[in-house]
């Protein structure tokens, strides 16, 4: 991907999600993704996160950042610790710009990144700016053209919404009240 | 008709203040963020892949419940096939026995609220509980939803909080915010203790055996994440051959269901995924799917409702339907609500359940013009109207009324009668109180027209043609209201034809169109007046058949030909009528409309669509563009241009209470448009927006097109000769 077209396609992405309330972030190196991490939880009050092992997040030397910055990091036990997290930090597979939607898609489908990113009130994922999609149908054929379908597929967009009561607005019902999506643009090795 | 117990329902809903509050504000709401969601993208080719791909499934229903079977048990799920909802239930209930599991969490399944599984559930002692927030509400207040996509639409904060107070056994106060604070704690406790998940799916992808859930709250997520047992209920309509097809439906539904461009979640499942079991390992799930039958096979093995396979249960249909936005989705009964809830209902539960809400379709078409399914909702039920019509007759009142309005003779005598008994009456009302139906529409918000005194059958031997350049004949097709109430608009019709180089020839055999009859589920009668139209207009000697009803030229061009498919001489000859049959404003517009003219004299005018005309027959560029053409008239649009005005043919007999706020609401944006005059080409319209002026605004004239094109040429020829 050229760089204009990867540039239009984050910046699709990130008008997207923010109409639905995300917060959306672009830096270079895996390194800065952990320094903005830091910033943003310490900003938002966060003195604890669950966190996923992943691509992102080994090589930007997260354990160490967060620890660093005062935050207790816990890497394990997930089904224990994530329901009192105060964020879950996740890796996902693709984003897709025309919606502002991130995708998970392990071929294990993977059950921790799942309850670090639903139970959480804060969720931070990670992302290769190189896994932007266009569309909502290109993603389709992308996982379709994998092996096999991951066991587990999870559109994400923005933080859990409901309009159940008088068709009022309300951001945060059983998933996360906040969505922050870091977009890296370093290339580390493939997590699926 | 309906019975009493149906009509006191509605009553009820109307009372129901806060439920007409949410309705109106959602239903405007709706119109706009749904229009917002599709920009840029394009319904029409959208909804033709949907359909395309779903009819296929449709049609190769066993080859993709087997297809979906192998692939999903090839993934580890248990595929169980149910054909009742008793099936269902049973092993749901079994399977929990044998998990021993006692808490159950349930993201929204109507599937599940259609068989009733939670009352089994909790027979057998175990915690059922609803994780949608909406119908989560709407089991605690013991109720069921209103709304496919929006259970508790009906329901005021205030009610939600006496809910969850009385449930909770502690106070909960009226703020929408806490009140979702509630439900995220209460209802996480029950997402982490539960043994169990049930749920629904948005789809079924055959060739891969994956199911796909979509929800905003995050619920179905957890559902299918925390519980290690879990199972889908899923229905059978809910294939889709392809992966990629699903795609199709992930970009419509949330578009059309909320006005969403996607919905905060979608969830894909393939196969048993792992999940921590309670001793905290990490292990792969019991896992199991049930494709329920449960009345579907018999519903897409009916010609008449196979498409009902296309639908994506997005509720759109309902958003937009008048009814239903007045009287919310209680009053249908039945899980299912609304249009589509009427046809589910008749087959999912049974033709009697059908029977009261399938009158309330008023069918205007609006809801078939948004269905990404392209389902033509009016269409089947009234193919449901007229089973049961033949089956159960309809009420003596009415069928007589119909048997008087199919003998042509007795029919027209006794609108003669009428004409001359009315006289000493004032405004001519009580005695058209005891015409048939369509005529007789008394309600306290409108006035009647009276009978004329001349029908136009008499007013037409009087007329001259004047017609130079003859280039060939035209059959005018007056209708009832044109014939005995607006011979006025008959009169137009003639001279912009003649205008045109036809002469016009009026055929005395002619007769009810049979509208009344086919919408009442009459449909003897109504092929009794197919055969006397059809035998009277003798379409194969003129060059077109002209109607100035909207409502006819859809009996001339479509129901006649229906009627009589199984009769292969008038079947051909009902063909030629539909070939030869157009509406005035078409004709007209296809002959090259009018030269340009009118007496110049500025006149405000609106213009409100016919139902009929708009949407069986897409006209509305047509009416806009001869009344723009003529000098004078500066054409203002109305909001809500096509929406219905309420008459629906014998609707506003039937359900007044329901007729009058919709025509209220239609008054309402012809006062705002600021015009002088608002033009219509449906008689009925006609009458029923002149009856509500009348009592409201009687500065407003309503004319129909053919009546304002005579007036202001007319005026124009006064003028010129001075
Ligand atoms: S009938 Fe059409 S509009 Fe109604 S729910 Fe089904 S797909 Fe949606």
């Amino acid at each position: 991907m050229g760089i204009d077209r990867t540039t239009e396609l984050y910046e699709r992405f990130k008008t997207k999600l923010e109409a639905v309330s995300g917060e959306c972030y672009r830096v270079e190196t895996a390194k800065e993704a952990g320094q903005l991490l830091c910033k943003v939880l310490q900003q938002k009050g966060v003195q604890n996160v669950a966190l996923l092992n992943a691509s992102i997040s080994r090589k930007g030397t997260m354990e160490n950042q967060l620890g660093e910055a005062g935050i207790v990091v816990m890497t394990d036990h997930f089904r224990e610790v994530t329901p009192d997290a105060h964020a879950g930090i996740t890796q996902v597979n693709y984003a897709i710009a025309e919606l502002g939607t991130l995708v998970q898609a392990d071929a294990d489908a993977n059950v921790d990144q799942r309850l670090c990113s639903t139970l959480v009130p804060i969720h931070v994922a990670l992302v290769s700016t190189s896994k932007l999609i266009p569309t909502l149908m290109e993603t389709m054929a992308t996982l379709h053209r994998l092996p096999r379908i991951p066991g587990f597929v999870g559109f994400i967009t923005g933080p859990s919404r409901t309009s159940d009561i008088e068709r009022v607005l309300t951001i945060g019902v059983h998933g996360p009240k906040q969505l922050v999506v870091i977009f890296v643009d370093e290339q580390v090795e493939e997590v699926a | 008709m309906a019975n009493k117990q149906f009509k006191t329902k509605i009553e009820n809903a109307l009372d129901n203040k806060v439920l007409r509050g949410a309705l109106g504000r959602f239903g405007d709401a709706y119109t706009i963020s749904r229009e917002q969601a599709y920009e840029g993208y394009d319904f029409t080719e959208l909804r033709e892949n949907i359909a395309r791909v779903k009819s296929y499934a449709a049609t190769h229903l066993d080859e993709m419940l087997d297809q979906f079977e192998k692939e999903a048990s090839a993934r580890g799920a248990k595929v169980f096939r149910a054909t009742t909802g008793e099936d269902a239930k049973q092993y749901i209930l079994e399977l929990a026995r044998k998990q021993g599991a006692k808490r159950v969490v349930k993201s929204k399944s109507m599937a599940s609220e259609e068989i009733l599984l939670n009352k089994t559930l909790q027979a057998e002692g175990m915690d059922v509980q609803e994780t949608d927030l909406g119908e989560w509400i709407v089991q605690l207040a013991g109720q069921h939803p209103s709304h496919m996509v929006m259970p508790a639409i009906h329901m005021t904060k205030e009610e939600v909080a006496d809910t969850f107070t009385e449930h909770l056994k502690r106070v909960n106060e009226p703020d929408i915010s806490e009140l979702v604070k509630t439900a995220r704690v209460e209802l996480r406790k029950k997402f982490l203790e539960a043994d169990m998940g049930i749920s629904g799916a948005n789809m079924a992808v055959a060739e891969t055996g994956t199911l796909i859930m979509v929800t905003n709250e995050g619920n179905a997520r957890l559902t299918s994440t925390l519980p290690p047992v879990h199972v889908y209920l899923v229905g059978i309509e809910k294939l889709v051959p392809k992966f990629e097809d699903a795609g199709y439906i992930l970009q419509a539904l949330p578009k059309s269901a909320t006005g969403q461009k996607i919905t905060s979640y979608v969830s894909m499942v393939t196969g048993a995924t792992p999940a921590y079991l309670p001793d905290g390992s990490v292990q792969t799930k019991e896992f199991h799917i049930i494709l329920m039958d449960n009345g579907r096979r018999k519903m897409y093995n009916d010609e008449k409702f196979k498409k009902t396979f296309q639908c994506i249960r997005c509720a759109s249909c309902l958003n937009v339907c008048p009814a239903f936005q007045l009287v919310g989705g209680h009053v249908y009964g039945h899980i299912y609500t609304g249009g589509i809830g009427t046809i589910l209902t008749n087959f999912l539960n049974s033709e009697k359940d059908a029977q009261n809400p399938q009158n309330l379709c008023l069918q205007c078409g609006k809801c078939s013009e948004v269905c990404p399914g392209k389902l033509d909702i009016p269409e089947m039920i009234l193919e449901m109207r007229n089973r049961m019509g033949e089956k159960e007759g309809l009420p003596f009142t009415q069928k007589f009324a119909l048997d008087v309005v199919s003998n042509r003779r007795l029919f027209h005598s006794l609108l003669r009668m009428a004409s001359v008994a009315q006289k000493p009456f004032t405004k001519g009302q009580p005695v058209i109180r005891h015409l048939p139906m369509f005529l007789s529409g008394l309600t306290e918000k409108k006035s009647l027209p009276a009978v004329a005194k001349v029908p136009f059958r008499d007013v037409f031997k009087n007329i001259k043609q004047d017609v130079k350049k003859r280039k060939g004949t035209i059959a005018f097709y007056a209708g009832c209201l044109i014939d005995f109430v607006y011979p006025k608009i008959g009169e137009g019709v003639i001279a912009a034809f003649n205008e045109k180089g036809y002469e016009v020839v009026f055929p005395d055999g002619q007769s009810c169109c049979g509208a009344p009859a086919t919408y009442m589920g009459d449909r003897k009668n109504a092929r009794k007046s197919a055969i006397i139209n059809i035998e009277a207009l003798e379409a194969e000697k003129v060059d077109y058949v002209v109607s100035a009803c909207p409502t006819c030229t859809h009996a001339l061009k479509d129901s006649f030909k229906e009627l009589l498919e199984d009769d292969p001489a008038l079947a051909a000859r009902a063909e030629e009528l539909s070939r030869k049959s157009l509406d005035f404003s078409k004709l007209l517009s296809d002959l090259g409309g009018l030269t340009p003219g009118g007496d110049g004299e500025p006149l405000k005018v609106t213009y409100h669509d016919s139902c009929h005309l708009k949407r069986k027959m897409g006209i509305y560029a047509e009416p806009r563009k001869l009344l723009s053409n003529t000098s004078g008239v500066k054409l203002v649009e109305m909001k809500e241009s096509d929406r219905c005005c309420g008459f629906a043919g014998s609707y506003s007999i039937k359900f007044p209470e329901l007729s009058g706020p919709i025509l209220d609401r239609k008054l309402g944006n012809i006062e705002a448009s600021g015009a002088d005059v608002v033009v219509v080409d449906c008689p009925g319209c006609l009458m029923q927006i002149a009856g509500g002026l009348d009592k409201k605004n009687p500065n407003i004239r309503v004319i129909h097109t053919a009546e304002l094109l005579l007036e202001k040429r007319k005026k124009m020829k006064k003028k010129n000769k001075k």
